[in-house]
Parts: C-alpha cells; sequence; structure tokens
C-alpha cells in the first residue's frame, strides 16, 4: 500500500486515535456489562428465535401442508426467504476478499461485522431447504455417500445439489476467513483480562504471541484465502440462479440470471451490511471507526449495484419481447401486470428507482436517509425472489392449474423467527468478539488516521503535497460547499 | 521524455500496416470472396466491432476508476483518453455498413432483407428493434454521445495540466462527468451489442450476451495496453509507469479473462441445460462447423491467461506479460470471429440458395469455407491493418498532451504507487 496519499482522500479514522485508545475503545464493548438497549434488544430477539423454534416444530409436526404450498407453487415463501438470506450473506466476504485485493482501505472499518453478518445469514439460509424436506432428520440424504438405502444416490444433475457443495464451502472458507482474523484481535482481548475469561481468550486465539512469525504465517493465510473466498462469492449466488435457469420454464430459463444474481446478492449484502452498521455504531460508540465516510462508500456501491439489477430488468424485459417466444413474452407481462402486479413494483421501486437518490451526497452522507433506504432495499430484494417464484409458477403452462399463492401464518412465522435467529446471533457477537478489526485498523492508522492526513493532520504525515501551498497532510474538499452535492454526480 | 512523438520510422510501419489491410481487404472482395462478397463484409464489421469496442472500453474504465476513487493509474490515463478517441474513426466504419444496409451493398444481416422479413414470423416480431431505423440512428446517437465524453474527459483532463489548481476543480468536473457516463454506458452499451453483433444470427437470443461481448473487449483493451506501455518505456517513455502498475494491469487482465470464462460458462452451461433447439442451435453450429474456432476460443481466453498469469511474477516480469497480452489480444478478436462468422455465413447460405429446400440444405452445409471456418492470412492482414490504423489513430492523440498529467489529485499516489 502507497503511504502517499491523496489529497482528496478522506481520513478513515477520526478524533486523532492512539494505538492503545483503538484497543480501548474497541474491546472495551466486550469487558462492561451489557447495556439496557442491548438486553432488550436482545430478549426480542430471542422471543424471534423461539417463534422460530415453534413454527419448525409445528411444520414437522403438522406436516408441509401447514404452509399454502399447492400443486403448481411448490416454491413459495421458503425458497424466496432462502435466496434472501443467502444474497444477504455475499456482502461479507466481498468486503474482505474483493475489496481487499482492490486495496480498498475502508474495508477495515467494517470488515469484521460484515463477515459475521454473512456468516449469520448463511445460517438462516441453510435453514430453509432442511425444513422444506418436512422430514428434518433426514437431512443427511442430501450428502453423496454410499449408503443402506440401495442404489440410492443424490441426483448430481441437480443444480440443488450444487447449492449444498456450493454453499457449505463458502460457509466453510468464510468461517475461516472470519475466525482467522479474529485471531490476533482476541489476544488483544486475552493481554487485557484475567481469571477463566483469561484462559478462555487464550484457548480461542490459538496462544497467538504476536511473534513475526506469527503475523508473517497469518498475512499468508489471510491472503490465501481471500483468493480462495473471491471465486466463492461469485460461485455461491451463481449456483442458487441455476436452480431457477437451468430449468425450462419461462421467466426463469434465462442466462443473464448468474451475474444479475450475484449483482443483485452483494446489493442485499450491503444494504443488510448499513442498517447493522448504523445501529452498532451508535450503541458501541465507533462512529469514529465507522466514519461517514464509510457510509457513503457502501451508499455508492448500493447504487452502482442497484443500477446493475436495474439494467438486467430491463435486459430481461427487453429479451423476452425480442425473443419472439410466446411463453416468454406471457412470463413477463404477468410479471408486470399479472395478479402479482404490486410485488413488481415494489421490486422496481426500492430496488431500482429508490437507490437513485444516492446521486446526491448529501442523502449518502445522511444517516436517517440511508437507514431508511438499507431497508427498502432489502425489502425490495425479497420482493425481488418472490416476484421471480411466486408469479411464475402461479401461471405456469396449464390454465386450469392457474392459481394465487398467500402465506399462512407458519411460514410468515418461519421468516419472522430466521431474523429473530440471525439477530441474536449478531447480539452475541457484539459482546465476544472486537467488532472491528483492531489489528487491521491499527495497520492503517498512520496512513488514514485524522492526525495524519486531512485537515486537522499536525503536519508530520506522509502525505506528500505537490504544491507548495498545501500543508503536508492537508485535505482539499473538492466538494460543492452550497449545495452540499457531489462532485460524482 | 514527457512528450510523445510518434517517430517517422514508425509511423510508416503503421501506416504500412493500414496500406497491408486495405490490400487484403481488397484481394478479399476481388479475388477471394462469393457472389455477395459476404468474407469482405464480415471481415470489415467484425473488425470495426473490435476495434470500437476497445475504445468504449477504455472510456469505459477512464470514468469508472475516477468513479471509484482509483488513483494508481494516473500516470498513464493519457493512453486510454487516446484509445477512447478512436470512437470517431469507428463511428466512420460503421456509417460504411449503415450505407449498406440502406443500399443493400451486403447481406451482413437477415433482418435487412425485406422479402424474408415479411414471411418470418420471428423476424417480424423482432422488426420493432432489427430495422434499418434503429441500426442507423442508434449507433449514429449512442455513439455520438460516448464521443462526446470522451471529449469531455479528454479536454478537461488537458485543461487541468495547464491550469490546475489544488483546489481540484478540474478534478471534480472530470469525476462528474464520469459519473454521469457509467449508467448511459450501461444501458447504451448492450443495445448496441444487440444490433451489431446479437442480431447477426436474427433468431437467436441471449439476455447474457451483451455483459459476454463486453467482458470480452474489456480483457482486449487491458492487452493492448500493457502491450502499448511496454512499447513506449521501450523507447524511453513512462518511465515513471513501473512493474506495480503493470502488475495491476496484468491482475486486471487475468481476473477479467478468468470472468469472461465465468460469463462464458453461465451462457453456455444454461442453455445446454435447458436444451431448448431455438437457443441450442448457436452452439451446435459452433460445435459441428467451427469446433477449431470453438475450442481454441477457451485455449487462448481462459487457459493460457489463467495458466501464464496466475504467480506473482509472471505479471511483473515483461516477457510472460507481453506474451499473455498477445494472446489475449488476438484470442479476444477471435471471440468475435466465432460470434460473428457463423450467423453471416447462414444468412448468405440462405440468400445464395434458391428454393426453401436447397436452403435447407445450405444451412446444413458443412465443410471448409476460407475466411470462415477459420481465420486465414487475409483475416490476420485485415486485423494488423486495423490495428495499424487504431495505433496511428490512437498514438497521433497522444502526441497532442503531455503524457503524465500533472495538477491530478491522485498523481503523486499515482507515481509512487506500490502493489
Amino acid at each position: 500500500m502507497s503511504a502517499v496519499v491523496s489529497p482528496i482522500r478522506e481520513p478513515l479514522i477520526q478524533g486523532g486515535k492512539s494505538y492503545h485508545q483503538i484497543t480501548e475503545d474497541i474491546v472495551s464493548p466486550t469487558e462492561k456489562t451489557p447495556s439496557t438497549a442491548w438486553v432488550i434488544a436482545f430478549i426480542i430477539a430471542v422471543t424471534g428465535l423461539a417463534f422460530y423454534v415453534f413454527c419448525v416444530a409445528w411444520t414437522v409436526w403438522v406436516g408441509i401442508g401447514s404452509w399454502d404450498l399447492n400443486r403448481t407453487i411448490g416454491w413459495g415463501w421458503d425458497i424466496t426467504n432462502f435466496v434472501w438470506w443467502v444474497g444477504i450473506g455475499h456482502a461479507g466476504t466481498l468486503i474482505s476478499a474483493i475489496l481487499l485485493l482492490f486495496r480498498q482501505k475502508w474495508r477495515t472499518g467494517v470488515n469484521r461485522a460484515a463477515e459475521a453478518m454473512t456468516i449469520f445469514a448463511v445460517m438462516c439460509a441453510g435453514q430453509f431447504p432442511l425444513i422444506h424436506m418436512g422430514r428434518l432428520w433426514l437431512g443427511f440424504f442430501i450428502f453423496p455417500y454410499p449408503n443402506t438405502r440401495g442404489p440410492l444416490w443424490v441426483n448430481f444433475n441437480s443444480p440443488l445439489l450444487w447449492d449444498v457443495f456450493a454453499i457449505s464451502t463458502y460457509f466453510t472458507v468464510s468461517l475461516l476467513f472470519w475466525y482467522t482474523g479474529l485471531v490476533p484481535d482476541f489476544a488483544t482481548v486475552r493481554d487485557r483480562a484475567k481469571g477463566l475469561r483469561r484462559k478462555i481468550y487464550n484457548f480461542v486465539s490459538f496462544g497467538w504471541t504476536g511473534s513475526a512469525k506469527h503475523w508473517q504465517r497469518w498475512e499468508s493465510l489471510s491472503l490465501i484465502l481471500a483468493g480462495l473466498a473471491t471465486p466463492l462469492v461469485l460461485s455461491v449466488h451463481t449456483i442458487v440462479s441455476f436452480d431457477f435457469a437451468t430449468s425450462v420454464i419461462p421467466g426463469w430459463h434465462t442466462t443473464i440470471f448468474p451475474p444479475y444474481f450475484v449483482a443483485g446478492a452483494i446489493f442485499s449484502g450491503f444494504a443488510m451490511v448499513q442498517t447493522l452498521m448504523l445501529i452498532t455504531r451508535k450503541i458501541l460508540k465507533l462512529e469514529q471507526y465507522i466514519t461517514i465516510g464509510h457510509i457513503e462508500s457502501m451508499n455508492k456501491v448500493i447504487l452502482l449495484t442497484g443500477t446493475i439489477v436495474g439494467v438486467a430488468y430491463l435486459t430481461e424485459l427487453f429479451i423476452a419481447w425480442y425473443s419472439g417466444y410466446i411463453y416468454e413474452q406471457f412470463a413477463f407481462y404477468n410479471r408486470v401486470l399479472g395478479p402479482y402486479w404490486w410485488s413488481y413494483v415494489g421490486m422496481m421501486s426500492c430496488n431500482v428507482l429508490s437507490p437513485q437518490i444516492f446521486w446526491w451526497k448529501k442523502f449518502r452522507r445522511s444517516i436517517f436517509v440511508t437507514f431508511v433506504m438499507s431497508i427498502f432495499v432489502n425489502i425490495g430484494m425479497w420482493f425481488e425472489r418472490f416476484v421471480i417464484i411466486a408469479t411464475t409458477l402461479a401461471r405456469d403452462y396449464l390454465p386450469s392449474s392457474w392459481s394465487y399463492y398467500t402465506p399462512t401464518w407458519v411460514e410468515i412465522g418461519l421468516f419472522v423467527g430466521t431474523l429473530g435467529l440471525f439477530f441474536t446471533l449478531y447480539l452475541i457477537f457484539t459482546r465476544v468478539a472486537p467488532v472491528v478489526a483492531v489489528a487491521e485498523i491499527k495497520a492503517i492508522l498512520k496512513s488514514a488516521g485524522d492526525q495524519y492526513t486531512g485537515p486537522n493532520a499536525h503536519g508530520h504525515g506522509h502525505h506528500v503535497g505537490h504544491k507548495k501551498d498545501i500543508p503536508a497532510g492537508g485535505t482539499v474538499d473538492i466538494d460543492d460547499p452550497e449545495t452540499g452535492q457531489s462532485t460524482d454526480h | 521524455m514527457n512528450q510523445f512523438t510518434l517517430e517517422a520510422r514508425h509511423k510508416s510501419v503503421l501506416i504500412g500496416a493500414v496500406i497491408l489491410g486495405v490490400l487484403c481487404l481488397g484481394l478479399t472482395f476481388l479475388f477471394y470472396d462469393d457472389e455477395l462478397h459476404s468474407r469482405f463484409w464480415s471481415n470489415y464489421l467484425h473488425n470495426t466491432v473490435f476495434f470500437t469496442g476497445i475504445a468504449f472500453v477504455s472510456l469505459f474504465v477512464l470514468a469508472a476508476f475516477t468513479t471509484a476513487y482509483a488513483g494508481w493509474h494516473t500516470v498513464f490515463k493519457r493512453i486510454w483518453e487516446a484509445y477512447a478517441f478512436f470512437l470517431i474513426p469507428g463511428l466512420v466504419l460503421f456509417l460504411v455498413i449503415i450505407a449498406g444496409i440502406w443500399g443493400h451493398f451486403h447481406h451482413l444481416y437477415h433482418w435487412t432483407n425485406e422479402a424474408d422479413v415479411a414471411t418470418d414470423r420471428i423476424m417480424l416480431g423482432k422488426s420493432g428493434f432489427l430495422n434499418k431505423y434503429w441500426y442507423t440512428f442508434g449507433t449514429i446517437i449512442i455513439m455520438g454521445t460516448w464521443i462526446f465524453f470522451a471529449n469531455k474527459l479528454r479536454s478537461i483532463s488537458v485543461e487541468e495540466d495547464l491550469h490546475g489548481t489544488t483546489d481540484y476543480a478540474f478534478h471534480r468536473r472530470i469525476r462528474r462527468w464520469s459519473a454521469a457516463f457509467l449508467p448511459i454506458a450501461g444501458f447504451t452499451s448492450a443495445a448496441l451489442i444487440w444490433q451489431w453483433v446479437m442480431s447477426v444470427d436474427a433468431h437467436w437470443y441471449s439476455t447474457l450476451f451483451a455483459w459476454y461481448a463486453t467482458a470480452s473487449w474489456f480483457v482486449a483493451a487491458m492487452a493492448l495496453t500493457i502491450m502499448t506501455l511496454i512499447f513506449l518505456k521501450s523507447r524511453g517513455y513512462y518511465q515513471n509507469v513501473t512493474d506495480e502498475h503493470l502488475h495491476d494491469l496484468g491482475k486486471y487482465m487475468f481476473a477479467f479473462s478468468v470472468f469472461w470464462t465465468y460469463l462464458w460458462f453461465s451462457q453456455y452451461m444454461l442453455i445446454w441445460y435447458g436444451n431448448n433447439g431455438e437457443e441450442t442451435i448457436y452452439f451446435r453450429t459452433r460445435l459441428d462447423e467451427y469446433r477449431v474456432l470453438f475450442f481454441g476460443n477457451l485455449l487462448l481466453n481462459f487457459a493460457t491467461p489463467f495458466l501464464v498469469l496466475m504467480r506473482n511474477d509472471t505479471k511483473r516480469k515483461f516477457g510472460t506479460l507481453v506474451f499473455a497480452s498477445v494472446i489475449c489480444f488476438f484470442g479476444h478478436w477471435w471471440d468475435f470471429f466465432l460470434m460473428i462468422k457463423p450467423g453471416v455465413l447462414h444468412t448468405t447460405h440462405e440468400a445464395l440458395a434458391h428454393g426453401a429446400e436447397a436452403a435447407a440444405d445450405a444451412a446444413h452445409h458443412g465443410g471448409f469455407t476460407a475466411g470462415f471456418t477459420i481465420p486465414g492470412l487475409l483475416e490476420v492482414g485485415t486485423m494488423l491493418g486495423f490495428l495499424g490504423g487504431f495505433l496511428w489513430f490512437a498514438l497521433s492523440r497522444l502526441e497532442k498532451a503531455p503524457l503524465t498529467p500533472s495538477n491530478d489529485p491522485y498523481i503523486e499516489e499515482s507515481l509512487h504507487h506500490h502493489v
């Protein structure tokens, strides 16, 4: 990484932090008694989780008949939720691996929490295919192994099986990546702890001593895992898209699905990161590490991926007309103007139209707008999967079997319940691990701390001004002060 | 040496290449062609699309990097500014194809044959988009817009050299134009690729096609950039472009070769798995009659860059980097050859055959057709001619401004770039 920093870059760490202060700020939340806000949130989340367990038990006891699936609509909320959660689980590894390869320093502020979110989201996603089997206790049938059931093997031709491999691989590598990053930070927590707590953190940090050799191996491993994780980020949602695109169902069989699903996944993943980060930074007082600049960068990613998804929606519509294939044409007519028109409107307005407000810098840097938008995008991306699944299945080749699908309370309960599962895990995470990568933040302090670069710099920074009239380390705000609008729209 | 001058010797080499290209096109037209001159016209279309695409991608990359706060490329961004200007001759080249559509000089596109469209339900359904008006005005208006943006980014950048101050007002303007260009580029490039390339197979469609073709252009543009930079370095220019910058360009070439393969696989696999006759015919033809092209495509554009550029050091050594660039550049030219030629040949056979039965025979002709089944010497000569023209035009633009911009807010970062 270059030590020379352009004068127009914003500092990524504010408040003139010293190395010690960084440790204090980030590690102390794990050492204190939880705040009232945390306790209330945790109670709500656990209640959701309990409701989830209840709905799963109901589904298993009563059977899949407790859902409103019927003869043509074999997939409803379950697979919608599955794809939605898998999509959300894309941002973490994208931030850790791809932004690492692109040398984006702002990733350090959010990578830890985003990776945790990824892992929890994938765990939520994995629930749905399992529950959908009905007989949960036979879930291990999805693994190909020599068995006593006669020559009964899994169907290797099915993209659903590829999903099993893709998602379990992704989960494993994401988990390893996340844990590897945590090792030195667990050691930092240990060094401040006493008694049993010290023993536990010593165990989970593998007795890390911080020797040069440890760091060297740690860096090698991080790079290898980043290299492995990068194709995995693409492969997971590609294979999820194959679940639909390999079929010959109009509206599903389209070649743009793989890259467009990946773009949509990154889109929804970043929206969820925003939702979580805005709350986390406030409650844990991490505003100087997860700055407005970080939020703005993520909003730009949301604008970009939202627009890519928009290009894909319009491409699909256009090619459906262009193909001259009447079933494809009907499928898209039905999506836009059929009985589920409201879900198409929800998808288009939340995913494509509303993110366009991020062309204005004022909105990109507004906490309130960002929070509302992150919820919008999450809703919109849920609708996208619902549009693809339900509207298509409700109008299949035989008009006599056309129907309309509405979820039962059990299906809604399962969805709400996974939110409970997700937030329970996330809230526990904020109590046991540093939610910002301490070691990685320290590594960028001298090139991105505001005492070294930016308007508050003391002038001893590493920045080389190429004009005499800017002080070393000075930042030039090139944005228009009157309108507060960005330079880049 | 921050001021580039195209040496007379090199200029004559480039002009020689252009003459060779014109000669090859002429020979193709006069002696080695069918009565519709489809080999001549398809070679012309193929190279026009390929080199125009490289110019478009150069502009797109410039805009994308600026919007994403990238700094490392600043030292050599003039190369991409210069490449982008090939959009102007690109438009002129397309005007010839457009004139051909109006004057019926060529049979590149089946949908231009009104008699056939009238009796063909599929083409009739598409005629709202596949018609000479859309082709003409779409190409002129969209390429005109691209040229407008190329001109904006370049002229502000040159102005910044002369009058830039530390309030970076010029950079602010560049960023505005860059960000505005991105969505425009996203929508318009797809529309043109459908018209220019996909409609060669007038019945066939694939939603992924536009992104696939753009990825192909992207790798070719990176390969050409690397080769140009290394050449200029060997002539004593761009000493400030180091192994670090080339390493990053190599990474882009590697990453987008893999991305191209990902799109190739997604498109092929989904069509193979779906097994719809309307879709599989595209690959069936290519597998049966263009086997060398089909597998060569994967060898050149996936296997070679993947294996050669996998290691760190091969992206930093000029020898391996130039080798991979030559293969990738030629490989993606080959890829566009495979996208365009089979459709044109099919249209030609149908047009030349008389009666429905003969047309059905012609559709399954098999066998070897010079200039279609694999690229011949005339095709390679034509490509060298276009390449010579492209470089001549781009390098003449490069002469008009200093090689490395000054007063850019990222220039110091770029000069001290370290991977």
